[in-house]
């Protein structure tokens, strides 16, 4: 019974992609409506999934006579199915202005947003390699397709070529290092091949360890870890703003889903193979990210550039991961949460505002943004803060588990570094702060229309402060330390031995 | 329950204000009723706090226990003069800037006032680090929005060149939980447990390095001062009060609380080198001083003498030093505050900071020119003021440390002395210039704000008794498990 429970999120996503597929090629259906049955569906999925947070950690194969052991349920898919599923409805409420009023968003947009949901939500899940390619894909080709809506901008042009371009390339690694591993193991299960790492040793071993390197190439391209990172200013800047928001706060974490089961689990007696090339990604990934962030004048394409750091703060949590484990795995998710917020919470607020098909996305257009919107300009920068690492934000708590991590692990030179480039970016975080409050307004009030939106960004916003500050002495809201716990529960989920 | 309403009321109201979207009277009104309510209670935490060295009103809770991080606040001897401080300066602030119309302005201040509240306060280093870091967010606004010339440039200076420290400290502190937890088995970033851990002498330099930087910077002492005379001169005055009297002072409180506490085995080593840097900033910021004909750089490097003054007295290591310098943080918040009020009082008469562009303002307000004569007197010293009992101890236990340091602090403060002497002699006295011309005299609410500062420094002055009975029983306890490790290394 629980098994099926268990399928029920994942399925109520999948045959509501092909309803609202279906919807969209045979009825004229607004836009509207179609955005509110997306909207439901994903509700459905989400009231179903969110109870399994507050129970004890868990984890078992779903129906393992018929899947063989493809899929698992357990608190670390959970976790990550709640944040996709939140993540891709908090897109769609943010947005809901935006896609109204731009034409180019058609009925396909909803059907590709729960084609993507259900990849990543099985990708979360999957045990198998084939499955999480399989799903893996499903996940990306729609986000090709939404990158690539405004099929008149030349800009959203340039941005699905490139991806779709580099992100098959960069997918095929991954089919090929699966083809290694399975040359070696004779199995794509992922328990099974670590039973074969455990009881073989590391010389009988080197497809193993070269299909690991490969699927690990893959993923580094998803995240955007420098050397793999040449898409991500433009794909970012060339999508619609919504669809910005989806892709970075929430197709980002997918990718760490499947990168933390296999490396974390695993290959965890072989990886510290990896550890200097973890290493090296993650420090020219921070100092790659930092220098981008720094020289760019567009805010989305700051963002962008920003979010490779992030990444590479994750990065760093994962090299630590390697040698004591206890708490820099954690971290990670974390992290993840916090940056998940705090991202879809600034695109949001950038999409709100330029709802009326006029982009203001540079910092030009944000001069004197605070003294005609004194509480936009407040979430926004609260968010800023948060991505900045700054105390009082859910974004410090992220930053402070994850040096904490790196410290106990013996790595402080990467915690340092980790530091300095937190340093670096208070100089363009704050920028957009100060030029929202610091110069005179030049563009006069933004007429904004849709009341959902603010409140749903404004409640980010609460809770990006309360994640940082928050104590569960108020029950109902998840506070700092409760969130830690969400994190550790899952973590733990992982090595549940079966 | 008490300090917590101290730091959280300012907070609360600000957050009420802000949502009702209240109107500019009720947000001052609010403002100063509670900054009342938190100066009432601080002189009930005054009247209740007995002498001895242990730690009073202690508030402990678990905050994220997965990683043993605990609200933990109190006071004991050493913060008592800094939240008396803040308690006090922060409702005449409100006073004396009245008649700003800004409502940012004063959600800002309230916001400083529960920031500052905190840091002095806290027992937990991640608590400490929450309060030290948010606190600078407030004045960060005030500068950039409320400043004048270079403001933006010189905020941003300001801010990046604090954020470094704080960062650069945040690896320290964690550095340290994680050797407590390599021991222990658990988390703790409580100050009671990372005292002395067993660490060698290479990773408590650089730790040692993290904490310095940070609380060097916010002091500021030499050569990490940089910042200072840009941000002293185009911040309004709040935020220059804020800055010297109470940010200031605990970076200094900090050094002491922090540094001397958790690396007792160490400072036996670093305490000349920390002193020759102080000594340094003492003459090199009283020099500097003399050099500026800017009245608002002139204070603002006059203030970084002092406070270089009050590291000193903190590095002897003898009684009189630590009693002076604890009595010199009152002393100082109290005397610069008053001063810095007045400075930007004449400022906004006169639009003018060039000592050379004013005169003659005795003539057209006395009452004005009494009080910043007296304020003047103050911050050097005078017999009569607050500051001259704590210079004067600080001055005996420098002779007693050795006369090198006696004499070059001595000979610093005197030559501070003449010189404000000339000072106010070209400001107040002399002919009338062009931008004094319609100079007029206090209003009722700069009287107001000023008035009880001046009877605080008389009284200080003239009976230090009842404070210093105070915090010297933490002074003589700590300063002997000081000089105990001390000795203990040496052998």
């Amino acid at each position: 019974m629980n098994e099926l429970v268990s399928l029920i999120p994942i399925l109520t996503i999948g045959i509501g992609a092909i309803v609202v597929m279906l919807l969209g090629a045979f009825t004229k259906i607004s836009i509207k409506i179609l955005a509110r049955i997306t909207r439901t569906i994903i509700i459905i999925a989400l009231a179903i999934t969110l109870p399994s947070l507050f129970s004890e950690q868990f984890s078992y194969y779903v129906y393992p006579d018929i899947f063989h052991n493809m899929l698992i349920n357990d608190s670390f898919g959970l976790l990550f199915n709640l944040l996709f599923l939140l993540g891709a409805l908090l897109s769609i409420y943010i947005g809901n202005v935006y896609i109204e009023k731009n034409k180019f968003f058609t009925s396909e947009t909803f059907a590709l947003i729960l084609f993507s949901l259900f990849g990543m939500m099985l990708l979360s899940m999957a045990t198998e390699m084939i499955t999480a390619f399989i799903s893996l894909e499903i996940a990306s080709l729609s986000i090709y397709v939404l990158v690539g809506l405004n099929r008149r901008s030349h800009k959203s042009s340039e941005a699905v070529f490139k991806y779709l371009l580099l992100g098959s390339f960069g997918g095929s690694f991954f089919l090929m290092g699966t083809a290694f591993i399975y040359a070696q193991t004779g199995t794509t299960q992922l328990g099974e091949i670590a039973t074969f790492i455990s009881s073989n040793i590391e010389k009988d071993m080197t497809l193993v360890i070269v299909g690991g390197t490969l699927v690990m190439m893959t993923l580094m391209f998803k995240i955007s870890a420098v050397p793999f990172q040449a898409w991500t200013l433009d794909v970012y800047d060339g999508a619609s703003l919504p669809v910005t928001a989806y892709m970075a706060s929430t197709f980002k974490i997918a990718i760490f889903a499947i990168a933390l089961r296999i490396f974390l689990v695993d290959f965890q007696l072989i990886q510290d193979i990896w550890d200097q090339l973890l290493m090296i990604v993650t420090i020219i990934t921070l100092i790659v990210g930092s220098l981008l962030a720094v020289i760019q004048t567009n805010i989305k394409r700051m963002l962008a550039a920003s979010s490779m750091v992030h990444s590479g703060y994750l990065l760093i949590a994962l090299a630590s991961t390697g040698i004591s484990g206890t708490s820099a795995a954690p971290s990670i998710i974390f992290y993840l949460i916090a940056y998940f917020l705090s991202a879809i919470g600034a695109f949001g607020l950038l999409s709100y505002v330029s709802w009326d098909t006029k982009r203001r996305t540079t910092y030009e257009d944000f001069k004197g943004f605070a003294h005609m919107h004194p509480y936009l300009a407040l979430i926004m920068t609260i968010f800023m803060l948060s991505f900045a690492g700054f105390p009082s934000t859910i974004g410090f708590l992220g930053k402070f588990y994850i040096f904490t991590g790196a410290i106990e692990a013996g790595y402080t030179v990467l915690a340092i570094l980790g530091v300095l480039s937190a340093f670096v970016s208070i100089y363009y975080y704050f920028r957009l702060i100060i030029v929202m409050y610091f110069y005179p307004s030049q563009h006069g009030a933004i007429t904004l229309t849709s009341r959902v939106t603010p409140i749903v960004i404004g409640l980010i916003a609460i809770t990006v402060l309360w994640g940082g500050i928050g104590t569960s002495l108020i029950s109902f809201l998840p506070g700092a330390n409760n969130f830690i716990e969400f994190a550790q529960n899952s973590i733990a989920s992982l090595f549940i031995s079966h | 329950m008490i300090l917590s309403i101290m730091i959280f009321l300012p907070i609360i109201v600000t957050a009420i204000l802000f949502i009702t979207r209240s109107n500019l009277l009720m947000i001052k009104s609010f403002a100063i009723l509670s900054s009342i309510i938190v100066f009432a209670l601080s002189a009930y935490l005054f009247t209740n706090f007995e002498a001895t060295s242990a730690l009073q009103f202690v508030e402990q809770y678990p905050w994220i226990p997965q990683y043993g991080i605990t609200y933990h606040i109190g006071v004991d001897g050493y913060n008592l003069m800094i939240v008396m401080a803040i308690a006090i300066l922060m409702p005449l602030i409100f006073l004396a800037i009245w008649n700003r119309q800004e409502k940012g302005y004063w959600y800002n201040l309230l916001l400083v006032q529960g920031g500052v509240m905190g840091a002095a306060v806290s027992f937990d280093l991640i608590l400490f680090y929450l309060f030290w870091e948010t606190m600078l967010l407030p004045i960060f606004f005030i500068m950039g929005l409320y400043g004048y010339e270079d403001k933006i440039y010189s905020t941003l200076k300001f801010t990046l060149y604090t954020l470094l420290g704080s960062l650069l400290m945040l690896i320290s502190i964690l550095y340290l939980a994680v050797t407590y937890y390599n021991i222990h088995g658990e988390w703790s970033f409580l100050l009671n447990d990372l005292k002395a851990l067993p660490l060698n002498t290479k990773e408590i330099f650089w730790i040692f390095f993290g904490f310095i930087i940070a609380f060097g910077i916010k002091i500021p002492i030499f050569p990490f001062h940089t910042w200072l005379p840009s941000a002293y001169a185009t911040a309004p005055s709040g935020a220059v009060v804020v800055l010297s009297s109470i940010m200031a002072k605990i970076g200094v409180y900090a050094i002491w609380r922090f540094l001397f506490f958790l690396f007792p085995q160490m400072l036996g080593n670093y305490a000349p080198y920390l002193l020759a840097m102080a000594l340094v900033g003492l003459i090199y910021f009283g020099i500097s001083a003399i050099m500026q004909r800017n009245i608002k750089r002139i204070f603002a490097y006059s203030s970084g003498s002092h406070l270089s003054l009050i590291l000193i007295g903190l590095l002897l290591l003898n009684p009189y030093g630590w009693n002076g310098s604890i009595y010199l943080i009152g002393a100082h918040a109290l005397s610069s505050g008053g001063l810095f009020l007045m400075v930007a009082m004449l400022y906004a008469r006169t639009k003018n900071k060039n000592v050379s562009e004013l005169g003659g303002i005795a003539s057209q307000a006395p009452l004005f020119s009494i009080f910043f004569v007296f304020f003047s007197l103050a911050i050097v010293g005078i017999p009569g003021t607050s500051g001259f009992v704590a210079e004067l101890l600080i001055i005996l236990g420098a002779f007693e440390h050795s006369l090198l340091v006696g004499v070059l602090s001595a000979t610093t403060l005197l030559l501070a002395m003449t010189f404000i002497f000339w000072m106010l002699q070209r400001v107040l006295f002399g002919k009338i210039k062009k931008s004094t011309e319609n100079f007029y005299d206090l209003k009722k609410n700069e009287i107001a704000a000023l008035l009880p500062i001046a009877i605080l420094i008389l009284v200080m002055g003239i009976m230090p008794q009842p404070f210093i009975k105070k915090f010297e029983p933490t002074v003589t306890d700590n300063l002997a498990l000081e000089i105990s490790y001390i000795t203990e290394m040496q052998k």
